[in-house]
Protein backbone atom coordinates (compact mmCIF):
# COMPACT_ATOMS: atom_id res chain seq x y z
CA UNK A 1 0.00 0.00 0.00
CA UNK A 2 1.04 3.20 -0.63
CA UNK A 3 2.06 5.73 1.55
CA UNK A 4 1.16 9.05 2.35
CA UNK A 5 4.58 10.61 3.76
CA UNK A 6 2.44 14.27 4.37
CA UNK A 7 -0.03 12.56 6.60
CA UNK A 8 0.41 11.79 9.95
CA UNK A 9 -0.05 8.47 10.56
CA UNK A 10 -1.25 5.88 13.71
CA UNK A 11 1.00 4.78 16.36
CA UNK A 12 3.07 2.13 14.58
CA UNK A 13 1.78 -0.37 17.67
CA UNK A 14 -1.78 -0.04 18.14
CA UNK A 15 -3.68 -1.26 21.67
CA UNK A 16 -6.81 -2.08 22.42
CA UNK A 17 -9.35 1.14 23.69
CA UNK A 18 -10.33 -1.57 26.15
CA UNK A 19 -6.89 -1.18 28.24
CA UNK A 20 -8.00 2.64 28.78
CA UNK A 21 -10.85 1.82 30.61
CA UNK A 22 -10.53 2.36 34.52
CA UNK A 23 -10.24 -1.02 35.74
CA UNK A 24 -13.21 -2.76 33.81
CA UNK A 25 -12.07 -6.17 34.98
CA UNK A 26 -11.53 -5.30 38.47
CA UNK A 27 -15.21 -5.27 39.38
CA UNK A 28 -15.40 -8.02 41.37
CA UNK A 29 -18.01 -10.90 41.06
CA UNK A 30 -17.25 -11.78 44.61
CA UNK A 31 -19.46 -9.41 46.57
CA UNK A 32 -22.52 -11.29 44.87
CA UNK A 33 -24.01 -14.22 45.56
CA UNK A 34 -24.91 -15.47 42.24
CA UNK A 35 -23.50 -15.35 39.14
CA UNK A 36 -24.30 -12.66 36.36
CA UNK A 37 -26.04 -15.44 34.28
CA UNK A 38 -28.05 -16.41 36.92
CA UNK A 39 -26.34 -19.60 37.80
CA UNK A 40 -25.13 -20.71 41.22
CA UNK A 41 -21.38 -20.66 42.97
CA UNK A 42 -20.11 -23.42 44.06
CA UNK A 43 -22.53 -25.92 41.84
CA UNK A 44 -22.43 -27.92 39.13
CA UNK A 45 -24.27 -25.80 37.12
CA UNK A 46 -22.89 -25.71 33.14
CA UNK A 47 -23.61 -23.36 30.73
CA UNK A 48 -26.36 -25.13 27.96
CA UNK A 49 -24.28 -26.91 25.33
CA UNK A 50 -25.43 -26.86 21.79
CA UNK A 51 -23.47 -29.41 19.59
CA UNK A 52 -24.13 -31.05 16.54
CA UNK A 53 -21.68 -33.26 14.15
CA UNK A 54 -21.09 -33.00 10.53
CA UNK A 55 -21.30 -29.52 9.44
CA UNK A 56 -17.63 -29.13 7.18
CA UNK A 57 -18.04 -31.16 4.37
CA UNK A 58 -14.47 -31.47 2.92
CA UNK A 59 -13.14 -33.19 6.58
CA UNK A 60 -14.14 -36.52 7.62
CA UNK A 61 -15.24 -35.62 10.93
CA UNK A 62 -16.60 -32.49 12.08
CA UNK A 63 -18.05 -30.35 15.08
CA UNK A 64 -19.90 -27.67 16.41
CA UNK A 65 -20.44 -26.77 20.01
CA UNK A 66 -21.92 -23.51 21.41
CA UNK A 67 -21.28 -23.11 25.87
CA UNK A 68 -23.34 -19.54 26.74
CA UNK A 69 -21.45 -17.16 24.09
CA UNK A 70 -18.34 -19.29 23.47
CA UNK A 71 -18.05 -20.91 19.99
CA UNK A 72 -15.99 -23.38 18.32
CA UNK A 73 -15.59 -25.43 15.05
CA UNK A 74 -13.55 -28.57 14.90
CA UNK A 75 -12.92 -30.81 11.62
CA UNK A 76 -10.78 -34.12 11.99
CA UNK A 77 -8.36 -34.81 8.50
CA UNK A 78 -7.18 -38.59 8.08
CA UNK A 79 -5.84 -40.66 9.17
CA UNK A 80 -3.21 -40.39 6.40
CA UNK A 81 0.10 -40.87 5.59
CA UNK A 82 2.20 -39.44 8.56
CA UNK A 83 4.36 -36.82 6.65
CA UNK A 84 7.45 -37.89 9.22
CA UNK A 85 8.72 -40.53 8.90
CA UNK A 86 11.82 -40.50 10.72
CA UNK A 87 9.70 -40.95 14.06
CA UNK A 88 10.62 -43.29 16.22
CA UNK A 89 7.47 -44.99 17.36
CA UNK A 90 6.14 -46.19 13.45
CA UNK A 91 3.95 -49.09 15.41
CA UNK A 92 1.20 -46.22 16.35
CA UNK A 93 -0.17 -43.54 14.49
CA UNK A 94 0.40 -39.93 15.15
CA UNK A 95 -2.43 -37.08 16.29
CA UNK A 96 -1.63 -33.39 15.84
CA UNK A 97 -3.65 -30.52 17.24
CA UNK A 98 -3.83 -27.62 15.89
CA UNK A 99 -6.18 -24.95 18.22
CA UNK A 100 -6.64 -21.01 16.86
CA UNK A 101 -8.68 -18.49 18.55
CA UNK A 102 -10.12 -16.32 15.51
CA UNK A 103 -8.47 -12.97 15.70
CA UNK A 104 -12.08 -11.31 16.39
CA UNK A 105 -12.90 -13.79 19.34
CA UNK A 106 -11.57 -12.11 22.67
CA UNK A 107 -12.30 -8.71 23.56
CA UNK A 108 -8.56 -7.84 22.66
CA UNK A 109 -8.08 -8.56 18.85
CA UNK A 110 -5.91 -11.59 18.01
CA UNK A 111 -2.80 -11.81 15.78
CA UNK A 112 -3.00 -14.55 12.75
CA UNK A 113 0.19 -16.09 13.66
CA UNK A 114 -0.65 -18.31 17.10
CA UNK A 115 1.25 -17.00 19.86
CA UNK A 116 3.22 -19.15 22.08
CA UNK A 117 -0.66 -19.36 24.92
CA UNK A 118 -2.00 -20.77 21.30
CA UNK A 119 0.72 -23.20 20.82
CA UNK A 120 0.13 -24.14 24.72
CA UNK A 121 -3.93 -24.73 24.51
CA UNK A 122 -3.01 -26.79 21.64
CA UNK A 123 -0.59 -28.80 23.69
CA UNK A 124 -2.99 -29.39 26.18
CA UNK A 125 -5.92 -30.11 24.05
CA UNK A 126 -3.57 -33.06 22.09
CA UNK A 127 -2.33 -33.89 26.00
CA UNK A 128 -6.35 -34.77 26.65
CA UNK A 129 -6.68 -36.47 23.87
CA UNK A 130 -4.13 -39.06 22.65
CA UNK A 131 -5.31 -41.10 26.02
CA UNK A 132 -8.68 -41.37 24.41
CA UNK A 133 -8.11 -42.28 20.92
CA UNK A 134 -7.01 -45.90 20.01
CA UNK A 135 -3.60 -44.54 18.08
CA UNK A 136 -1.88 -48.17 17.98
CA UNK A 137 -4.47 -48.85 15.67
CA UNK A 138 -3.09 -46.62 12.60
CA UNK A 139 0.42 -47.50 12.69
CA UNK A 140 2.22 -44.98 10.14
CA UNK A 141 -0.80 -42.94 9.85
CA UNK A 142 -1.33 -39.18 11.19
CA UNK A 143 -4.80 -37.98 12.40
CA UNK A 144 -5.34 -33.88 12.31
CA UNK A 145 -7.52 -32.03 14.65
CA UNK A 146 -8.14 -28.48 13.88
CA UNK A 147 -9.68 -26.08 16.48
CA UNK A 148 -11.22 -23.03 15.69
CA UNK A 149 -12.15 -20.97 18.10
CA UNK A 150 -15.13 -18.53 16.65
CA UNK A 151 -16.25 -17.03 19.80
CA UNK A 152 -14.29 -17.11 23.07
CA UNK A 153 -16.74 -16.72 26.08
CA UNK A 154 -14.32 -18.36 28.70
CA UNK A 155 -13.83 -22.45 29.35
CA UNK A 156 -12.52 -22.74 25.83
CA UNK A 157 -9.73 -25.07 26.33
CA UNK A 158 -12.69 -27.26 27.90
CA UNK A 159 -15.13 -26.92 25.24
CA UNK A 160 -12.16 -27.37 22.41
CA UNK A 161 -11.45 -30.90 23.99
CA UNK A 162 -15.33 -31.65 24.13
CA UNK A 163 -15.80 -30.63 20.79
CA UNK A 164 -12.51 -32.31 19.48
CA UNK A 165 -13.61 -35.52 20.55
CA UNK A 166 -17.11 -35.40 19.26
CA UNK A 167 -15.46 -34.56 15.29
CA UNK A 168 -13.28 -37.24 16.18
CA UNK A 169 -15.54 -39.57 16.88
CA UNK A 170 -17.92 -38.50 13.45
CA UNK A 171 -14.87 -38.88 11.28
CA UNK A 172 -15.10 -42.87 12.45
CA UNK A 173 -11.80 -42.83 13.98
CA UNK A 174 -11.04 -45.74 16.93
CA UNK A 175 -11.49 -44.17 20.46
CA UNK A 176 -11.78 -46.00 23.78
CA UNK A 177 -13.89 -43.50 25.34
CA UNK A 178 -15.35 -39.78 24.35
CA UNK A 179 -13.68 -36.88 26.17
CA UNK A 180 -15.30 -34.37 27.69
CA UNK A 181 -14.01 -31.17 28.89
CA UNK A 182 -15.00 -29.16 31.88
CA UNK A 183 -13.07 -25.65 33.37
CA UNK A 184 -13.28 -24.45 36.74
CA UNK A 185 -12.66 -20.63 38.30
CA UNK A 186 -11.69 -20.66 41.56
CA UNK A 187 -12.66 -17.73 43.26
CA UNK A 188 -11.76 -16.79 46.71
CA UNK A 189 -13.48 -19.71 48.68
CA UNK A 190 -16.26 -20.44 46.29
CA UNK A 191 -15.93 -22.11 42.59
CA UNK A 192 -17.63 -21.48 39.63
CA UNK A 193 -17.37 -23.68 37.14
CA UNK A 194 -17.44 -23.48 33.31
CA UNK A 195 -16.72 -19.72 33.72
CA UNK A 196 -17.53 -16.84 31.17
CA UNK A 197 -14.54 -14.68 30.17
CA UNK A 198 -15.75 -11.93 32.54
CA UNK A 199 -15.27 -14.62 35.50
CA UNK A 200 -12.29 -15.81 34.34
CA UNK A 201 -10.54 -12.52 34.48
CA UNK A 202 -12.50 -10.69 37.12
CA UNK A 203 -11.92 -10.93 40.80
CA UNK A 204 -8.93 -9.87 42.77
CA UNK A 205 -5.28 -11.54 41.87
CA UNK A 206 -4.10 -13.65 44.67
CA UNK A 207 -7.45 -15.58 45.53
CA UNK A 208 -7.74 -16.84 41.93
CA UNK A 209 -6.80 -20.05 39.89
CA UNK A 210 -7.97 -22.29 37.25
CA UNK A 211 -8.79 -25.63 36.31
CA UNK A 212 -9.56 -27.71 33.44
CA UNK A 213 -9.95 -31.63 33.61
CA UNK A 214 -11.07 -33.59 30.56
CA UNK A 215 -12.18 -37.04 31.43
CA UNK A 216 -12.78 -40.01 29.77
CA UNK A 217 -16.78 -40.68 31.54
CA UNK A 218 -17.34 -43.90 30.87
CA UNK A 219 -13.82 -45.54 32.12
CA UNK A 220 -13.40 -42.40 34.47
CA UNK A 221 -10.22 -42.06 33.81
CA UNK A 222 -9.23 -38.46 34.06
CA UNK A 223 -6.51 -38.01 30.65
CA UNK A 224 -6.25 -34.25 30.91
CA UNK A 225 -5.81 -32.01 34.05
CA UNK A 226 -4.65 -28.07 34.16
CA UNK A 227 -4.21 -26.34 37.20
CA UNK A 228 -3.08 -23.29 37.70
CA UNK A 229 -2.84 -20.67 40.91
CA UNK A 230 -2.32 -20.54 44.18
CA UNK A 231 -4.22 -23.21 45.48
CA UNK A 232 -4.36 -25.89 48.73
CA UNK A 233 -4.08 -29.53 48.19
CA UNK A 234 -7.61 -29.94 49.27
CA UNK A 235 -8.95 -27.41 47.32
CA UNK A 236 -7.74 -28.82 43.99
CA UNK A 237 -9.22 -31.96 44.83
CA UNK A 238 -12.30 -30.28 45.32
CA UNK A 239 -12.07 -28.37 42.55
CA UNK A 240 -10.99 -31.81 40.21
CA UNK A 241 -14.26 -33.40 41.42
CA UNK A 242 -16.22 -30.57 40.59
CA UNK A 243 -14.96 -30.69 36.73
CA UNK A 244 -16.06 -34.50 36.87
CA UNK A 245 -19.35 -33.95 37.95
CA UNK A 246 -19.83 -31.12 35.46
CA UNK A 247 -18.48 -33.11 33.12
CA UNK A 248 -20.78 -36.07 33.76
CA UNK A 249 -23.50 -33.14 33.06
CA UNK A 250 -22.24 -32.65 29.42
CA UNK A 251 -22.36 -36.36 28.38
CA UNK A 252 -26.29 -37.18 27.58
CA UNK A 253 -25.67 -34.42 25.55
CA UNK A 254 -22.49 -35.03 23.65
CA UNK A 255 -23.99 -38.77 23.54
CA UNK A 256 -27.01 -37.89 21.75
CA UNK A 257 -25.48 -35.49 19.46
CA UNK A 258 -23.88 -38.61 18.66
CA UNK A 259 -26.53 -40.64 18.05
CA UNK A 260 -28.25 -37.79 15.72
CA UNK A 261 -25.51 -38.35 13.43
CA UNK A 262 -25.26 -41.55 12.93
CA UNK A 263 -28.30 -41.67 12.00
CA UNK A 264 -28.06 -39.01 9.92
CA UNK A 265 -25.33 -40.84 8.03
CA UNK A 266 -27.68 -44.25 7.80
CA UNK A 267 -30.35 -42.61 6.28
CA UNK A 268 -29.39 -39.25 4.20
CA UNK A 269 -32.43 -39.24 2.48
CA UNK A 270 -34.24 -38.79 5.72
CA UNK A 271 -33.85 -35.67 8.00
CA UNK B 1 13.05 -36.30 24.28
CA UNK B 2 16.21 -38.71 24.40
CA UNK B 3 14.86 -42.36 23.97
CA UNK B 4 15.98 -45.34 25.27
CA UNK B 5 15.30 -48.70 24.66
CA UNK B 6 13.97 -51.00 27.71
CA UNK B 7 12.63 -54.41 26.84
CA UNK B 8 9.52 -55.95 28.39
CA UNK B 9 11.70 -57.93 30.87
CA UNK B 10 13.69 -54.78 31.96
CA UNK B 11 9.92 -53.00 31.87
CA UNK B 12 8.64 -55.79 34.73
CA UNK B 13 11.67 -55.43 36.36
CA UNK B 14 11.58 -52.51 37.38
CA UNK B 15 7.85 -51.93 38.01
CA UNK B 16 8.31 -54.92 40.34
CA UNK B 17 10.54 -52.42 42.09
CA UNK B 18 8.76 -50.10 42.50
CA UNK B 19 5.87 -51.83 43.88
CA UNK B 20 8.05 -53.24 46.71
CA UNK B 21 9.48 -49.18 46.94
CA UNK B 22 13.02 -50.41 45.59
CA UNK B 23 14.01 -48.96 42.49
CA UNK B 24 17.23 -49.75 40.15
CA UNK B 25 19.48 -47.08 41.50
CA UNK B 26 18.72 -48.45 45.13
CA UNK B 27 16.60 -44.95 45.67
CA UNK B 28 12.22 -45.60 47.91
CA UNK B 29 9.53 -43.83 45.79
CA UNK B 30 10.15 -40.49 46.52
CA UNK B 31 13.56 -39.96 46.86
CA UNK B 32 15.85 -37.64 44.50
CA UNK B 33 18.78 -38.70 42.78
CA UNK B 34 22.22 -36.94 44.11
CA UNK B 35 21.88 -33.11 42.98
CA UNK B 36 24.91 -30.82 42.67
CA UNK B 37 23.91 -26.91 42.59
CA UNK B 38 26.61 -24.41 41.83
CA UNK B 39 25.68 -20.88 41.60
CA UNK B 40 27.38 -17.95 39.63
CA UNK B 41 28.89 -20.22 36.89
CA UNK B 42 28.98 -17.49 34.16
CA UNK B 43 30.58 -14.37 34.34
CA UNK B 44 28.85 -12.66 31.35
CA UNK B 45 25.09 -13.15 33.02
CA UNK B 46 23.78 -11.13 36.41
CA UNK B 47 22.80 -14.36 37.95
CA UNK B 48 23.79 -17.73 36.61
CA UNK B 49 23.19 -21.34 38.27
CA UNK B 50 23.94 -25.01 37.01
CA UNK B 51 22.26 -27.94 38.08
CA UNK B 52 23.34 -31.72 38.28
CA UNK B 53 20.17 -34.03 38.61
CA UNK B 54 22.12 -37.77 38.42
CA UNK B 55 23.03 -37.73 34.65
CA UNK B 56 21.09 -34.86 33.76
CA UNK B 57 22.61 -31.47 33.30
CA UNK B 58 21.00 -27.80 32.82
CA UNK B 59 22.63 -24.47 33.39
CA UNK B 60 20.36 -20.91 33.37
CA UNK B 61 21.89 -17.88 32.97
CA UNK B 62 19.82 -14.68 33.43
CA UNK B 63 20.14 -11.02 31.88
CA UNK B 64 18.48 -8.03 32.53
CA UNK B 65 17.39 -5.93 30.27
CA UNK B 66 15.17 -2.47 30.13
CA UNK B 67 12.15 -2.74 28.30
CA UNK B 68 8.57 -1.44 28.18
CA UNK B 69 6.29 -2.48 30.44
CA UNK B 70 3.51 -4.99 28.82
CA UNK B 71 0.06 -2.09 28.44
CA UNK B 72 -1.82 -4.99 31.22
CA UNK B 73 0.55 -4.61 33.60
CA UNK B 74 2.03 -0.90 33.51
CA UNK B 75 3.55 -1.09 36.54
CA UNK B 76 5.32 -4.27 36.42
CA UNK B 77 8.49 -6.20 34.78
CA UNK B 78 8.64 -9.36 33.38
CA UNK B 79 10.35 -13.07 32.42
CA UNK B 80 10.68 -14.22 28.87
CA UNK B 81 11.79 -17.93 29.09
CA UNK B 82 13.55 -19.66 25.96
CA UNK B 83 14.73 -23.44 26.68
CA UNK B 84 17.25 -24.27 24.58
CA UNK B 85 17.88 -28.34 24.02
CA UNK B 86 21.33 -28.59 22.99
CA UNK B 87 22.69 -30.93 20.71
CA UNK B 88 24.69 -32.59 22.91
CA UNK B 89 22.66 -33.80 24.74
CA UNK B 90 21.42 -36.10 22.62
CA UNK B 91 21.70 -36.30 18.80
CA UNK B 92 17.89 -36.29 18.31
CA UNK B 93 18.28 -32.36 18.97
CA UNK B 94 20.24 -31.36 16.31
CA UNK B 95 18.94 -28.41 14.34
CA UNK B 96 15.19 -27.79 14.50
CA UNK B 97 15.13 -31.45 16.60
CA UNK B 98 14.75 -30.03 19.90
CA UNK B 99 12.50 -27.62 19.57
CA UNK B 100 9.21 -28.91 20.29
CA UNK B 101 10.46 -29.45 23.54
CA UNK B 102 12.33 -26.34 23.89
CA UNK B 103 8.89 -24.91 23.12
CA UNK B 104 7.07 -27.31 26.00
CA UNK B 105 9.07 -26.59 28.40
CA UNK B 106 9.33 -22.54 28.24
CA UNK B 107 5.67 -22.80 27.46
CA UNK B 108 4.73 -24.38 31.05
CA UNK B 109 7.59 -22.49 32.60
CA UNK B 110 5.58 -19.53 31.73
CA UNK B 111 2.44 -21.14 33.59
CA UNK B 112 4.33 -21.56 36.63
CA UNK B 113 5.80 -18.19 37.06
CA UNK B 114 2.24 -16.69 36.12
CA UNK B 115 1.26 -15.82 39.43
CA UNK B 116 1.35 -12.90 41.58
CA UNK B 117 2.86 -14.43 44.57
CA UNK B 118 5.79 -16.57 42.67
CA UNK B 119 8.29 -12.95 42.09
CA UNK B 120 8.18 -9.40 43.02
CA UNK B 121 7.13 -8.21 39.67
CA UNK B 122 6.63 -4.76 40.89
CA UNK B 123 10.40 -4.42 42.18
CA UNK B 124 11.54 -5.02 38.51
CA UNK B 125 9.77 -1.89 37.56
CA UNK B 126 11.49 1.63 37.15
CA UNK B 127 8.95 3.54 35.80
CA UNK B 128 5.31 2.93 35.43
CA UNK B 129 4.21 2.74 31.60
CA UNK B 130 8.22 3.69 30.94
CA UNK B 131 10.41 1.25 32.07
CA UNK B 132 10.77 -1.94 33.32
CA UNK B 133 13.58 -4.87 33.71
CA UNK B 134 12.65 -7.40 31.76
CA UNK B 135 14.54 -11.19 32.72
CA UNK B 136 15.68 -13.11 30.05
CA UNK B 137 15.82 -16.41 31.89
CA UNK B 138 17.73 -18.67 29.47
CA UNK B 139 17.90 -22.70 29.91
CA UNK B 140 20.92 -25.05 28.20
CA UNK B 141 20.31 -28.59 28.53
CA UNK B 142 23.57 -30.24 28.41
CA UNK B 143 22.68 -33.64 29.28
CA UNK B 144 19.21 -35.15 29.55
CA UNK B 145 18.28 -38.31 31.99
CA UNK B 146 14.91 -38.01 32.89
CA UNK B 147 13.32 -35.01 35.38
CA UNK B 148 13.93 -31.96 32.87
CA UNK B 149 11.36 -30.11 34.46
CA UNK B 150 12.45 -30.69 38.34
CA UNK B 151 15.73 -29.87 37.56
CA UNK B 152 15.33 -26.41 35.18
CA UNK B 153 13.00 -24.98 38.18
CA UNK B 154 15.60 -25.64 41.11
CA UNK B 155 18.25 -24.20 38.39
CA UNK B 156 16.16 -21.00 37.98
CA UNK B 157 15.47 -20.40 41.59
CA UNK B 158 18.94 -20.97 41.88
CA UNK B 159 19.99 -18.52 39.06
CA UNK B 160 17.25 -15.86 40.51
CA UNK B 161 18.72 -15.94 43.76
CA UNK B 162 21.96 -15.05 42.25
CA UNK B 163 20.50 -12.73 40.29
CA UNK B 164 22.09 -8.86 40.76
CA UNK B 165 20.41 -5.95 39.28
CA UNK B 166 22.34 -2.95 39.09
CA UNK B 167 20.20 0.14 40.59
CA UNK B 168 18.83 2.26 38.25
CA UNK B 169 17.75 5.83 39.06
CA UNK B 170 15.78 8.23 37.06
CA UNK B 171 17.15 11.70 36.95
CA UNK B 172 15.15 14.45 35.17
CA UNK B 173 16.36 15.39 31.77
CA UNK B 174 17.77 18.78 30.19
CA UNK B 175 14.26 18.88 28.34
CA UNK B 176 11.93 18.03 31.29
CA UNK B 177 12.05 14.28 30.10
CA UNK B 178 12.89 11.75 32.57
CA UNK B 179 16.64 10.09 32.07
CA UNK B 180 17.61 6.81 33.02
CA UNK B 181 21.45 7.13 34.98
CA UNK B 182 22.64 3.47 35.92
CA UNK B 183 24.34 3.11 38.71
CA UNK B 184 28.32 2.22 38.00
CA UNK B 185 29.17 0.55 41.55
CA UNK B 186 28.96 -3.38 41.12
CA UNK B 187 28.02 -3.93 44.34
CA UNK B 188 25.07 -1.53 44.43
CA UNK B 189 22.64 -3.57 42.93
CA UNK B 190 18.71 -5.21 43.38
CA UNK B 191 18.15 -8.39 44.62
CA UNK B 192 14.93 -10.24 44.04
CA UNK B 193 13.26 -12.35 47.00
CA UNK B 194 13.19 -16.04 45.71
CA UNK B 195 11.44 -17.47 49.39
CA UNK B 196 8.07 -18.00 46.80
CA UNK B 197 9.58 -18.85 43.57
CA UNK B 198 7.73 -22.60 42.99
CA UNK B 199 9.51 -25.66 42.44
CA UNK B 200 8.33 -28.38 40.01
CA UNK B 201 7.69 -32.27 41.33
CA UNK B 202 7.06 -34.28 38.38
CA UNK B 203 5.45 -37.74 39.49
CA UNK B 204 5.83 -40.79 37.27
CA UNK B 205 2.91 -43.48 37.66
CA UNK B 206 4.70 -46.49 37.45
CA UNK B 207 2.36 -49.61 37.89
CA UNK B 208 0.39 -48.86 41.14
CA UNK B 209 2.44 -46.34 42.41
CA UNK B 210 4.41 -43.35 41.56
CA UNK B 211 7.94 -42.03 41.89
CA UNK B 212 9.81 -38.93 42.34
CA UNK B 213 12.77 -38.00 39.90
CA UNK B 214 11.97 -40.70 37.10
CA UNK B 215 15.03 -42.07 35.06
CA UNK B 216 14.71 -42.03 31.47
CA UNK B 217 14.27 -45.90 31.70
CA UNK B 218 11.42 -45.11 34.34
CA UNK B 219 10.28 -42.71 32.43
CA UNK B 220 10.03 -45.40 29.42
CA UNK B 221 7.78 -47.91 31.86
CA UNK B 222 5.01 -45.22 33.16
CA UNK B 223 2.51 -43.99 30.67
CA UNK B 224 1.02 -41.08 32.15
CA UNK B 225 2.91 -38.58 34.80
CA UNK B 226 1.66 -35.23 37.11
CA UNK B 227 3.59 -32.31 36.91
CA UNK B 228 3.57 -30.36 40.33
CA UNK B 229 4.55 -26.93 41.58
CA UNK B 230 5.06 -26.29 45.00
CA UNK B 231 6.02 -23.13 47.05
CA UNK B 232 7.87 -23.17 50.20
CA UNK B 233 4.28 -23.00 51.92
CA UNK B 234 3.41 -26.13 50.53
CA UNK B 235 0.43 -24.25 47.75
CA UNK B 236 0.18 -25.47 44.57
CA UNK B 237 0.33 -23.10 41.71
CA UNK B 238 0.47 -25.25 38.53
CA UNK B 239 -0.92 -28.93 38.09
CA UNK B 240 -0.23 -30.82 34.33
CA UNK B 241 -0.87 -34.01 33.33
CA UNK B 242 2.18 -35.36 30.75
CA UNK B 243 2.28 -38.07 29.33
CA UNK B 244 0.27 -40.16 26.81
CA UNK B 245 -1.82 -41.70 29.30
CA UNK B 246 -4.76 -41.03 31.52
CA UNK B 247 -4.87 -41.39 35.03
CA UNK B 248 -7.70 -42.59 37.69
CA UNK B 249 -9.16 -39.98 39.72
CA UNK B 250 -8.01 -41.35 43.15
CA UNK B 251 -4.08 -41.82 42.03
CA UNK B 252 -4.23 -38.34 40.96
CA UNK B 253 -5.43 -36.96 44.36
CA UNK B 254 -2.26 -39.03 45.83
CA UNK B 255 0.01 -38.23 43.40
CA UNK B 256 -0.58 -34.29 44.27
CA UNK B 257 -0.54 -35.16 47.94
CA UNK B 258 3.11 -36.59 47.41
CA UNK B 259 4.20 -34.15 45.41
CA UNK B 260 3.03 -31.26 47.91
CA UNK B 261 4.59 -33.06 50.76
CA UNK B 262 8.26 -33.89 48.34
CA UNK B 263 7.91 -30.41 46.84
CA UNK B 264 7.49 -28.19 49.91
CA UNK B 265 10.44 -30.23 51.39
CA UNK B 266 12.67 -29.55 48.84
CA UNK B 267 12.81 -25.83 49.29
CA UNK B 268 14.69 -25.45 52.48
CA UNK B 269 17.57 -27.14 52.02
CA UNK B 270 17.80 -25.78 48.99
CA UNK B 271 17.41 -22.23 50.47
CA UNK B 272 19.79 -23.33 53.46
CA UNK B 273 22.61 -24.01 50.61
CA UNK B 274 22.18 -21.34 48.43
CA UNK B 275 22.55 -18.96 51.49
CA UNK B 276 26.22 -20.65 52.75
CA UNK B 277 27.28 -20.80 48.82
CA UNK B 278 26.89 -16.97 49.20
CA UNK B 279 28.34 -16.51 52.45
CA UNK B 280 31.44 -18.18 51.39
CA UNK B 281 31.77 -15.28 49.44
CA UNK B 282 35.15 -15.14 46.96
CA UNK B 283 36.74 -17.93 48.95
CA UNK B 284 34.76 -20.61 47.60
CA UNK B 285 36.15 -23.16 45.34
CA UNK B 286 34.82 -22.62 41.80
CA UNK B 287 33.79 -26.25 40.24
CA UNK B 288 33.34 -25.34 37.03
CA UNK B 289 32.11 -27.60 33.84
CA UNK B 290 34.51 -30.25 35.20
CA UNK B 291 33.11 -30.76 38.30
Amino acid sequence: MPVDTKRVRGPEESQSPLLFLPSIAKKSVAAERGRQDGRRRGQADVRPVFARCGLVSQAKGSAYIEAGNTKLICSVFGPREAERKDEAGASSGRLLCDLRFAPFSCPNRGAWIPSSEDKDTAQGLLEALRPGVRLHRYPRAQIEVNVLVLENDGSALAHAITCASMALADAGIEMYDVVLGCSLRLDGNSFLLDPTLQEETAGEPGAQGSVTVALLPSLNQVSGLQADGDMREDTLAEAVRACMEGCHKLYPVIQRALLRAVHKRASPSES
Amino acid sequence: MAAVQVCEAEKVYIMHGVRDDLRVDGRGCEDYRHMEIETDVVSNTDGSARVKLGYTDVLVGIKAEIGKPKPAAPDEGYLEFFVDCSANATPEFEGRGGEELGSELSCTLYKVFNNVNSLELRALCIAPREHCWVLYVDVLLLQCDGNLFDAISIAIKAALFNTRIPKVTITEGEEGGAELELSDDPYDCVRLNVENVPCIVTLCKIGHRHVVDATLQEKACSVAGLLVSVTHKGTITCVRKVGGGSLEPESIFEMTETGKRVGKALHAPLMKLLRDEEAQGKQRQKVGFLG
